[in-house]
Order: C-alpha cells, then sequence, then structure tokens
C-alpha cells in the first residue's frame, strides 16, 4: 500500500477547512491526507486523483465533474469491512472522516486497467441504445448467462452480505413551514417564518448550512457572506419553534405535504456509528414530516456543455470549479480552459486566477459580453474568445488540451477554423436549472421559462418555491424573494408575517445569457466524438439524436430507450440537455418537448433508513394470549394466526427423544377423544352486542334466525356477504335480552367489527345497538373430552347436570374462584366447556386447571389438533374451507340459512341469482383415500378420470387434509362439482410426482355423525 | 328503549385473593425492565389493575349520569379528557357516541351499576374491558420525543395540550395517547400488543436512557 502524502492540489490558505487536523483515508487501496472540512471528492481532488470511476456501460475513465447531489461519475462504495459496505455514495456528498475507505463503484479489475473499456473502444460506435438487448438477443435462453457477465463489468455497487452493526429510525415531525434548502432563500424563508412563531422545520443536504453561500465572491452587509450566515443559523438554533437539520435531504414529496427527510447522523463520523456511553445512536434517521405549507428553496443545478469528450477527467462544471476552490481551498488543476453561455460561470476563471494559476482562455458563446464579470476577467487580461465554445477535448486519462471555435448556436454550426489550445481543466457552464425534482414528486408539470432558459416547477396547494428554485439566480432578489414567499406561506395559514431585514449587497451588472446545450462540431453527432449527455448511463448526444431517428418522438420514451437521467441521477446533470437535444432533432421548442418525471428518491435512501427499527423482532406485531408464558414455558411449538402467536402443538420429551409433530399430534388427538384436553381460544374475536335492537340486527347480519334466542343459550351463525358468498362464522350467546356476545374467526375479528360497524352506520342507522371489542378482555380456555366435567366439577361451583346445563348452554359461576361465564359449545365433537374468565386472572385458572387436572389426563393442545379435531366432525374453517365462493348451500349448511326472515338480510338477495342456485357449483364433501396411510394435499386438484387425455377437467380441490389417529387413516375435506350427489363414487387426484391417488366420495363427518358426544 | 334488566352487569373480580397478571406480566419476565438512573431522561411506569369501561350512547343522558355518579362531566368535544380533582378518575372522548372512563380498580363493577341506574331508560351500552387494556405512564424530558418515534400524531404542545387524547397508530399497532399533565402523557394500550409496544417503547428509550418503575 503506497501513501501519498502531499496534496498537491491543495491551496496554502483559503477554503472552510481545517488544515490543523489532517485525516488519512484510502481510496482503490492508496492512502492519502485530507482535512476536516473536506468531502471525499476535495479530498481526492486536492491529491490529484484525476480518474474515480469507470462509465457504466462503455467502462470510460471518468472524473469528478460537480461538487454537489448532481455529481454523476464520482460513485463509491464505502467500507472497510463488510459490514460496512455501502454502495452508490457520490464522493461529492461524503464528509471526509480518519480512517474512511472507499473504492470505485465500476471498474473491474480496478479503474486504472479496465478489461470492459476494451468493449467500449471497440464497440463504442457500435453500442447505440438498446445495444445490449439488440446484441445478445439470440438465444434469449442465452440472455441470462450473458447477463451475468454484462453485469459484473457494469456493476453499480454491491449491498453488504453480513448483517449491518448500525442502527436506523423514524422521527415524526409537524410544522407550519418546512423549508428545504438553507441558501440564501432557504434561510431568508426560516428566518421570516422563525420570527413571525411559526413552527418551522429548515433542512439541508449539505454539511453546512449555508448553501451558495459558503463559495460566494459577495459582500452581504460589507462583510464576507458566510458571516451573515453564521448571524442567521446562530439565531434560528436560538428559537424554541425552529428545528434545524444539516445533513439531511428531502428525499421524496408525498401527498398532503408528507415529505421524507434522510438525515445523516453519523456518516461524518465513521463508517458505523461511533458509541458514545455504551449506547451506539442510530447512523442515519427519517423524518416524516407532515408540514402545512413547504417553500422549496433547493437552489439550481448548473448544466454542463455537452461537447466532444466531455467526459475525460478534467471536465467540470464551472460552480464545482469555484466551489472547490473558496470552499476546500483546492484547485483541481494547473491551467484552465472556460466555456460558458453566462456571466456567472466566469466565476470560475476569476478564482482560477486568484488562486494563482493561468486561465488559458475564455470560451463566451455569446458575441459581445459585458457584464460586470466579464469586465473583471478582462482587467485580469484573461483571453476571452467572443461567440466560441469548446467543440471537444483531448486526452484520455486527463484534459490534455481543447479545440476551440466561433459557432452559430442557432444554426448549430461551426463558424470558424478551430483553435487547439494546451489546458488539463476545462469548466463548462450552460447555465442554471432549477431543482424541481421534489415539486415533481407532487405530480405538478413544470414550465419552461425563456427568460431564464430553463423549467421552474409547477406547485400544487400548500407549495412555495423561491430563490434559485423559481429561476431567481441573482442574490439579492434571492434573498427577498425567500422573505416574500414565506410570507406568502404564513399567510395561507392564516399568520401573520414579521418583515425582516436584508442585508445591503452591491448590485452587479449582468449580462444575457445565451442558450447552448450540445455544441456543434465539424463532423455530424453520429459521427463526431462522444458527446456525454448523462455520463452516469453512458448517453450520448448521437443517442439521443438516433431514438429520435428510430421513431421515439415522446420525451417519456427518449428517456427509456436511452436510460438518460436513470436510476440513481434522476435527471440532475443532463435531462434539459437531452431534451434540447431531442427538440434540435425533432424540429421542436423545449417546452414543446416536455419533461420527463423526476421521481423520488431524490438521492439514494439506504435501506436501513427506510426500514427504521420496523425490522428483526418489532418487525410485525406479534400479540400474545394471557397465557403466553405458560406456552413457552410448556414447549409449545407456536403458529402465526394473522399476528397472533398461537401455540401449534406442545411436543414432550418421549423416550429422551422430542416428538415430532405428528407424534406430537395424534396424542393430543388421542387425549381428546379418550380423556380431556384443553385448548387457549382466546384469540377468538368477541364482541360484545349491547341494545333493544340487538337481535334484530342478528337476525340482519346472519344467515340463520336469532329471534327465538332465549338467554342463556347460545347459537352457531353463518355470516355471508352481500355476495351471498360465506365470510365468517361463530357461535353467538344471549347474555340477556338485550346484550350478546359474538365470537368470531381469530382472523376476522377486526374486520367483522367494522363490518357490524359499517351496515350499522351506513344501511341501519335507526337500529339501537352498539358493538364493542372484548377479544381482549376475556381469556378463553376450552376443555374438551369426556373427562370435561369431571375436572370443571372440581374447580366450580356452577352446576354441571347435563339436564340443567346443556350442550348449547351459557352458565355464570366461578372457576377456581374467578368468576366466569363458561359455555357449552364445541369445536371438536366432545363434551366441552369454554371458559371465559377476566383475562388478569386467567393464568390462575389455567393453572388450577392443571393442578386438578393430571388425575384426568389433562393434555394442552394447539392449532394443529383443533384443526384434525374439528374437519373429523366436518366443521368448517372459513377462509381455510371456503374462498369468497362458497354459498351455505355449497358446504350442506342449509340448515343454517333462515330463508323466511321477516327481515331480508345480508347475502339473502344473492343466494336467489340463478348461479347461486345452479347445479354443479362446488360442494363441500369428505374424501377418504383408498390407501388409509395416504394424506392427501391440501390442494390437491381432483379429476373424474384419471386416463382421460390432457388436459384433464378439474372438478374441485382439497382444502383440509389431516391423518386421524382417531381413523388411523388419512382423511380430508374438499370441494368437488356437484359433490352432494356423488356420495360413494370414486374420484382421482394426480399429484407433482407423477403417483395419483384414488379416494372415495363421503359425508364431510368422519367421526360420530350423530353429534352425541357433545351431547353427553 | 332499553331495560336495565335486559342486560347483565357481569363483575369479573373474584371476591377471594387470587393470583393476577397484568398484560405486561410477560414482558417483564421476557424482556425485563431496565432501571431508572441519574441518566435516564424518561420513566415508564404501567397503572395495572386499573378500571376500564367503555361507555356508549348519546352525549346528553351520560353527561347528566357521570355528573350525578362520578362528578365528572363528560368531554363533549373530540380529544378532550376530563380528571377528576384527584387526578385519578377520568373519561375521556373517543368517537362522537364512545368515551373511556378509568377508575381505579376495584371501581369499576360499583361504577357501572350506578350508572346503569342513574341512566334509566335511556339507550346507551356500558362494556367493562378491564382485562383487555393497560395504561403506560411516560414521564421525563424526552417523553415527547419518544411519542414522536412511536406515532405520526402531532405531540407538540401547540396541538397537544394537557386535557387531550386520540386514539392513534403506535408503531405498528394502535393505542391510546393522554396527556393528564404538563410532565405526564399516558398511553392505553391493549392486552394482546402490550409486549409489543412495551418492546417498541424500550427500544425506542434506549437513546434517552429509559427507565421502568415498577
Amino acid at each position: 500500500m503506497s501513501q501519498s502524502l502531499k496534496q498537491p492540489n491543495r491551496l496554502r490558505e483559503g477554503g472552510r477547512i481545517d488544515r490543523s487536523h489532517t485525516l488519512h483515508f484510502t481510496f482503490n487501496g492508496k492512502r492519502y491526507l485530507g482535512h476536516a472540512g473536506d468531502t471525499l471528492a476535495s479530498a481526492l481532488l486536492a491529491n490529484g486523483v484525476d480518474i474515480v470511476n469507470r462509465s457504466f456501460k462503455y467502462s470510460r475513465p471518468r472524473g469528478i465533474v460537480a461538487a454537489g447531489p448532481e455529481e454523476p461519475n464520482a460513485l463509491v462504495q464505502l467500507g472497510s469491512t463488510e459490514a460496512a459496505q455501502v454502495p452508490n455514495v457520490r464522493a461529492t456528498q461524503q464528509a471526509l472522516f480518519d480512517g474512511l475507505t472507499a473504492q470505485s463503484t465500476n471498474g473491474w479489475p480496478n479503474v486504472q486497467r479496465d478489461v470492459m473499456s476494451l468493449v467500449g473502444k471497440l464497440g463504442g460506435r457500435f453500442m447505440p441504445p438498446g445495444f445490449y438487448y439488440k446484441t445478445f438477443m439470440a438465444p434469449a435462453s442465452l440472455w441470462m448467462t450473458y447477463e451475468k457477465y454484462i453485469r459484473k463489468g457494469a456493476g453499480l455497487g454491491r449491498s453488504p452480505m453480513v448483517p449491518d452493526p448500525d442502527v436506523y429510525d423514524h422521527l415524526n415531525q409537524h410544522c407550519d413551514v418546512l423549508v428545504v434548502g438553507a441558501g440564501p432563500a432557504g434561510l431568508a424563508a426560516a428566518l421570516t417564518a422563525a420570527r413571525s412563531g411559526a413552527r418551522v422545520i429548515l433542512c439541508d443536504e449539505q454539511e453546512e448550512m449555508g448553501g451558495s453561500l459558503l463559495d460566494s465572491r459577495e459582500l452581504l452587509d460589507n462583510q464576507p457572506a458566510d458571516q451573515w450566515v453564521a448571524q442567521v443559523l446562530e439565531e434560528l438554533a436560538r428559537l424554541d419553534n425552529v428545528t434545524l437539520l444539516a445533513r439531511t435531504t428531502a428525499n421524496g414529496y408525498h401527498d398532503h405535504h408528507f415529505v421524507t427527510l434522510h438525515e445523516r447522523r453519523t456518516e461524518h463520523l465513521g463508517e458505523t456509528a461511533p458509541v458514545v456511553d455504551d449506547y451506539r445512536p442510530s447512523r442515519s434517521r427519517m423524518h416524516h414530516v407532515r408540514a402545512g405549507q413547504v417553500l422549496l428553496a433547493t437552489g439550481a443545478h448548473e448544466r454542463p456543455l455537452v461537447y466532444a469528450n466531455n467526459d475525460v477527467p478534467g471536465n467540470l462544471l464551472a460552480g464545482a470549479v469555484s466551489t472547490y476552490i473558496r470552499r476546500y481551498g483546492v484547485v483541481p488543476g494547473n491551467r484552465l480552459v472556460l466555456s460558458t453561455s453566462n456571466d456567472h460561470a466566469y466565476r470560475a476563471a476569476l478564482d482560477w486566477f486568484d488562486a494563482g494559476r493561468e486561465v488559458v482562455a475564455i470560451a463566451d458563446a455569446r458575441r459581445a459580453p459585458d457584464g460586470d464579470l466579464v469586465a473583471q476577467a478582462r482587467e485580469r487580461g484573461i483571453r476571452i474568445i467572443e461567440g466560441a465554445a469548446v467543440l471537444e477535448a483531448k486526452g484520455s486519462t486527463r484534459v490534455s488540451g481543447v479545440r476551440v471555435a466561433t459557432i452559430d448556436a442557432a444554426a448549430f454550426k461551426v463558424t470558424g477554423q478551430a483553435e487547439t489550445l494546451a489546458c488539463d481543466t476545462i469548466a463548462s457552464s450552460g447555465g442554471y436549472s432549477p431543482v424541481i425534482h421534489l415539486a415533481s414528486h407532487t405530480g405538478a408539470r413544470p414550465s419552461w421559462n425563456d427568460e431564464i432558459l430553463g423549467f421552474v416547477p409547477g406547485l400544487v396547494k400548500g407549495v412555495h418555491a423561491a430563490g434559485s428554485a423559481r429561476g431567481i439566480h441573482d442574490l439579492a432578489a434571492g434573498l427577498a424573494d425567500g422573505v416574500a414567499m414565506a410570507a406568502r406561506a404564513l399567510e395561507t395559514l392564516g399568520m401573520t408575517s414579521r418583515a425582516i431585514e436584508l442585508p445591503q449587497i452591491d448590485t452587479r451588472r449582468e449580462g444575457a445569457a445565451c442558450g447552448l446545450y450540445q455544441v456543434p462540431h465539424e463532423k455530424p453527432t453520429l459521427r463526431a466524438p462522444k458527446q456525454f449527455v448523462d455520463p452516469q448511463n453512458d448517453v450520448t448526444a448521437a443517442g439521443v439524436e438516433l431514438a429520435t431517428r428510430e421513431g421515439f418522438e415522446s420525451i417519456e420514451h427518449i428517456k427509456r430507450y436511452t436510460a438518460m437521467g436513470f436510476g440513481t441521477d434522476q435527471g440532475k446533470l443532463g435531462n434539459i440537455n437531452g431534451m434540447a437535444i431531442a427538440a434540435r432533432c425533432l424540429n421542436k421548442s423545449i417546452p414543446e418537448v416536455g419533461t420527463t418525471v423526476f421521481r423520488p428518491n431524490y438521492t439514494p435512501v439506504t435501506f436501513g433508513a427506510i426500514v427504521g427499527r420496523h425490522c428483526r423482532e418489532r418487525f410485525d406485531p406479534e400479540r400474545y394470549t394471557a397465557l403466553h408464558q405458560w406456552h413457552v414455558e410448556n414447549g409449545a411449538e407456536f403458529e402465526d394466526v394473522g399476528q397472533w402467536k398461537r401455540p401449534w402443538y406442545f411436543p414432550t420429551i418421549v423416550n429422551g427423544k422430542k416428538e415430532t409433530m405428528h407424534e406430537a399430534v395424534a396424542r393430543e388427538c388421542r387425549a381428546v377423544r379418550e380423556k380431556v384436553g384443553i385448548l387457549d381460544a382466546s384469540t377468538l374475536g368477541k364482541i360484545d352486542i349491547q341494545g333493544p335492537d340487538a337481535r334484530e340486527f342478528l337476525g340482519r347480519i346472519y344467515t340463520n334466525k336469532w329471534e327465538k334466542l332465549a338467554v342463556g343459550r347460545a347459537r352457531y351463525g353463518l355470516m355471508c356477504k352481500d355476495d351471498g358468498m360465506v365470510t365468517d362464522d361463530g357461535v353467538t350467546t344471549c347474555l340477556a335480552d338485550n346484550h350478546f356476545l359474538m365470537t368470531t374467526t381469530t382472523g376476522g375479528a377486526a374486520a367483522i367489527l367494522e363490518w357490524l360497524e359499517l351496515w350499522h352506520q351506513t344501511e341501519w342507522p335507526e337500529l339501537n345497538v352498539t358493538f364493542t371489542s372484548v377479544t381482549d378482555h376475556w381469556a378463553t380456555m376450552t376443555i374438551t373430552g369426556p373427562e370435561a366435567r369431571k375436572l370443571l366439577a372440581e374447580i366450580s361451583d356452577i352446576d354441571l347436570d347435563r339436564e340443567r346445563f346443556k350442550f348449547m348452554d351459557w352458565r355464570a359461576g366461578k372457576v377456581a374462584g374467578v368468576p366466569a361465564r363458561v359455555f357449552r359449545i364445541s369445536f371438536t365433537g366432545e363434551l366441552t366447556y369454554e371458559i371465559n374468565v377476566q383475562a388478569n386472572y386467567a393464568m390462575h385458572v389455567w393453572k388450577t386447571l392443571f393442578t386438578h387436572g393430571e388425575t384426568y389426563g389433562l393434555t394442552p393442545y394447539g392449532t394443529e389438533t383443533m384443526h384434525v379435531l374439528r374437519a373429523e366432525k366436518g366443521f368448517i374453517i372459513v377462509g381455510q374451507d371456503t374462498d369468497g365462493s362458497v354459498t351455505p348451500e355449497d358446504l350442506g349448511m342449509q340448515w343454517c340459512v333462515g330463508y323466511d326472515k321477516p327481515y331480508s338480510w345480508v347475502g339473502k338477495r344473492a343466494l336467489s341469482r340463478s348461479d347461486t342456485r345452479r347445479d354443479g357449483r362446488k360442494q363441500l364433501v369428505g374424501l377418504r383415500p383408498k390407501d388409509p396411510a395416504v394424506v392427501l394435499e391440501e390442494g390437491a386438484q381432483i379429476v373424474l378420470d384419471p386416463d382421460h387425455p390432457v388436459p384433464v377437467p378439474m372438478v374441485g380441490h382439497v382444502t383440509s387434509s389431516y391423518y386421524s389417529p382417531t381413523l388411523d387413516s388419512g382423511f380430508a375435506l374438499a370441494v368437488v362439482k356437484g359433490g352432494h350427489q356423488r356420495m360413494g363414487e370414486t374420484v382421482y387426484l394426480p399429484m407433482a410426482d407423477g403417483k395419483t391417488h384414488a379416494a372415495e366420495i363421503v359425508s364431510p363427518i368422519f367421526v360420530d355423525p350423530k353429534g352425541e358426544r357433545q351431547h353427553v | 328503549m332499553s331495560d336495565p334488566v335486559a342486560t347483565t352487569a357481569f363483575d369479573t373480580r373474584p371476591d377471594t385473593s387470587v393470583p393476577t397478571e397484568s398484560p405486561l406480566a410477560w414482558s417483564y419476565h421476557e424482556t425485563g425492565c431496565p432501571g431508572v438512573s441519574q441518566k435516564s431522561r424518561v420513566v415508564l411506569r404501567e397503572r395495572a389493575m386499573l378500571g376500564h369501561l367503555i361507555l356508549r350512547g348519546g352525549a346528553i343522558a351520560l353527561d347528566e349520569a357521570l355528573r350525578e355518579v362520578l362528578g365528572l362531566a363528560l368531554p363533549a368535544r373530540p380529544g378532550g379528557l376530563n380528571h377528576d380533582s384527584e387526578g385519578v378518575r377520568s373519561i375521556q372522548w373517543l368517537s362522537p357516541d364512545e368515551w373511556l372512563v378509568i377508575v381505579p380498580g376495584g371501581e369499576a363493577f360499583a361504577l357501572e351499576q350506578r350508572l346503569r341506574n342513574a341512566l334509566g331508560g335511556a339507550h346507551y351500552a356500558i362494556v367493562d374491558v378491564s382485562g383487555g387494556q393497560t395504561l403506560i405512564e411516560l414521564e421525563g424530558e424526552a417523553a415527547r420525543e419518544l411519542l414522536m418515534k412511536s406515532t405520526p400524531y402531532d405531540v407538540h404542545p401547540a396541538n397537544f395540550p394537557v386535557g387531550k387524547g386520540v386514539t392513534t397508530v403506535f408503531a405498528k399497532a394502535t393505542a391510546i395517547v393522554r396527556r393528564p399533565t404538563e410532565d405526564r402523557w399516558e398511553l392505553v394500550v391493549r392486552r394482546s400488543f402490550a409486549d409489543y409496544c412495551y418492546r417498541w417503547l424500550l427500544d425506542a428509550g434506549e437513546e434517552y436512557g429509559v427507565g421502568v418503575e415498577a
């Protein structure tokens, strides 16, 4: 590992870096030095690192172009360890810290010596848009193979292969005014809103707030601009009603002024968050901001000019050159040529000159530039070539010269003889594009402004843009605009704004800019050396022109064909140039061509920040019953039922070996059929229904009758949706004449409560009835089996006499000293008591049952045994044996439908439709495999004739299937076309492995068909 | 009109001493209780075994009955939360015809009986949900920020003054968030979600040295 201790491009003084604080970092295996306050990009430039990457498609060497989020090339992979890997970080946005380790994202085996560049060089001209798809199209089956190698060659970073040691979190924020961007307009707006007493959030994506003022040449109140920034920030920091978020990017603008801000909290400190006081703070935080009004002070991005070989390292944006010199004390070269269409870019030449390096020439596309900055350049004796532009850069791994000539931009022609100048850096500026991305996220279309030669944001209600973000680039005007737009936002909120005093700024005369996007070349675009529009996606002017020639006219299609502005770039650097080129080729104006839609996220957001703390054991709520601890301590395996954790089965240790599920379930089933089992049924939905019209309501919402259900009795009920299809079932109990307790399926509890409320509130508001969820209030313990009565009698004062407490009765009394409601209902077919107690006492009751249960062989069982036992009885589970296309009659449950009820009920009309009445509907039946050892697969398709030529008509499928220890055989429930008329017929189930099972259609009730056991 | 005898009030509390478990019993056992220290900028405290009643019905009838029985006015404003002078009994607006009454454990059944008597023939419903939810208090300078991590509802004092309570999203569950005093917040969480909420609170509160007071 070699070490370079010199920073050849670092200035002795100036900038906002701390030269006394030296930092070490490693890039592509080589060690370098930088300073506190550097970004990785400024430190690389200080060290004279030209090539930072290889391009995506052509593998061309690439250098740093910009100083902000619009940087297309300097995408790096961060991390010295596997766990710390972060892909696709822009070096221009990564603060330098001691020990930072970065690698180029592209380039294999490395950026200096790249295999794919050969493809780029040789194939360059032959790699038009769609190249990979056109070339590797046949045979289609091999595309997967090609793709693997092409991707390896191209690549765009990689994700870590081991868990991330960092944590990420979310914070919900609310404010009256969210100001995005802390440049001049944003600061003025935030100060106005803050002094007016509004709740303000000001966020800025950079390491420091201040935006363009941090590298400005202007004086505010005769002081350097950054002093005004410091004053304003100091005041804002003191105010309680202001939240300042630096290093925070507004990434997505969603509906109702919901904006996601991604705050990078420790990424400037180290590759993982440093531990402080044994606590590791979140590495980044997503702020979910719900704002009253949003003010976008997002500034503008400078557009590069599109000329030949404009991607060779050493081609930079003019503004970036100024930023590196003035903010970071770095001059990224020795001899500069500036190519510009406007005055503002002259700053680059002036800063370069003032830093003591040579400005070879300024090629100004305008005929007679005459602004103040132009005059300052002339005063310094800098050569200005008027009406000219850089046509072509020379050099391969670094700029070695330029060809400059006079041009006619309007006619897209080179008019003069090209002159070759030696230089190592080209700064270019084709104007400034307001950053309209966030406004575009809202769906509002931007509009073209001829005066500023750029798109300005379309704004929906409640969104305001200020300063450069809406094309007001002049500093004094931008500050005033920040104040004015803040006032407008406050007014909308009904608040009074308080004016602020703005600093004095000397007015400067600025000449008009001219429209220049692609610079003409002597050769036609398709023949000229590559002129890059979107370097990140390797889209060239020729590519855009070819797309138009191939018939793509819509800018959205051109974008997709060429990949312009795709991915992490989101059209920051090249989109306007691309549209201008398309407009030229299509003979349209830029506004006629229009713009593409920008989408969230503005810059990449790490997945961790999106997920926040909703990960691992907090990914989804786990709902527990009051008896959960007992289940855990008694070795239950759990099954997820909705969000509930329900015991699935309780394996015991037999001869030193843990039972399999099959063994445990067989044992649990036998215990219930022969002795007594216990199930935690607390998860069943329970709805308390009160009111004089409760009974009437039940009659309308259930298919069956309720008017005669007596106090003390319970009844099974079936619910249909209005389409006549079964949607839920359960037992409802009459607690008192006006008071019922409805039970629902575990998964259906919340939806059924809403369903009841929906019908009550929208259709039958005249009914006096209320619904309240009591699912969590009651714990339900089901003891079932021949010994259940004896067990319960030991600890209850309830009269359990079979004549006085019958099947489908309920009684109140004490169980283990706790007031309980006990229901004699059965989901197993055995003698069953469902004991309901207030959940806080449940554990005591459960444990007391076990204290007394040993004599009777009390066995805990879980959902699997519950399923087997209920299926043996032909009891359906809604959602397993039904799928939203099954009527009560299809289930053979016409006994549960009251067609003659006086008032209509939900589903009744649908059940008289011809389709629900026709023959041949799929009907619920039992299946008995001919080979009792076979347990049919749930979901298996049923056919009548296994020898039928393909395609075989399918007549149904298996809905539930288990092994029954009671029958010592597999058995199943199934739906079969016309099944009720097919009793005794043999059907066939062809399986994926080629076997075909035969089964007999039987009644779905396999055990105790007369239902005698539950009545004992 | 409903006949009060036609609904059963059911006293779920045993008259003998029986072991009880709050909805957080498992959480204390499994996750534990980080201690309160000097560094704790937020402290959690469960107020277990309180009486929770849901009242449904017309505001005027319920208001009269409550004033008579509990000496408390029914909050008519959405989000309203009223406490008695001792600060131990409260009534909170939940929805246009729904209120939550929280009283010390053991008072709920008697209160329900007295309310039923006072309400006479009015159409109403009273539902005991004491076993179905528990109350968690949050105190300390970081309590509000902890809530900001947990709920999208705006808990800024400008929007959430003392005497307000809302039912809202809490992490990926639902909870009632209340502000009975200047410095104290309350969460009412459902029993089955209590462990999730508790784990969420401890995780989110780690940054503030969260402690749990037994």
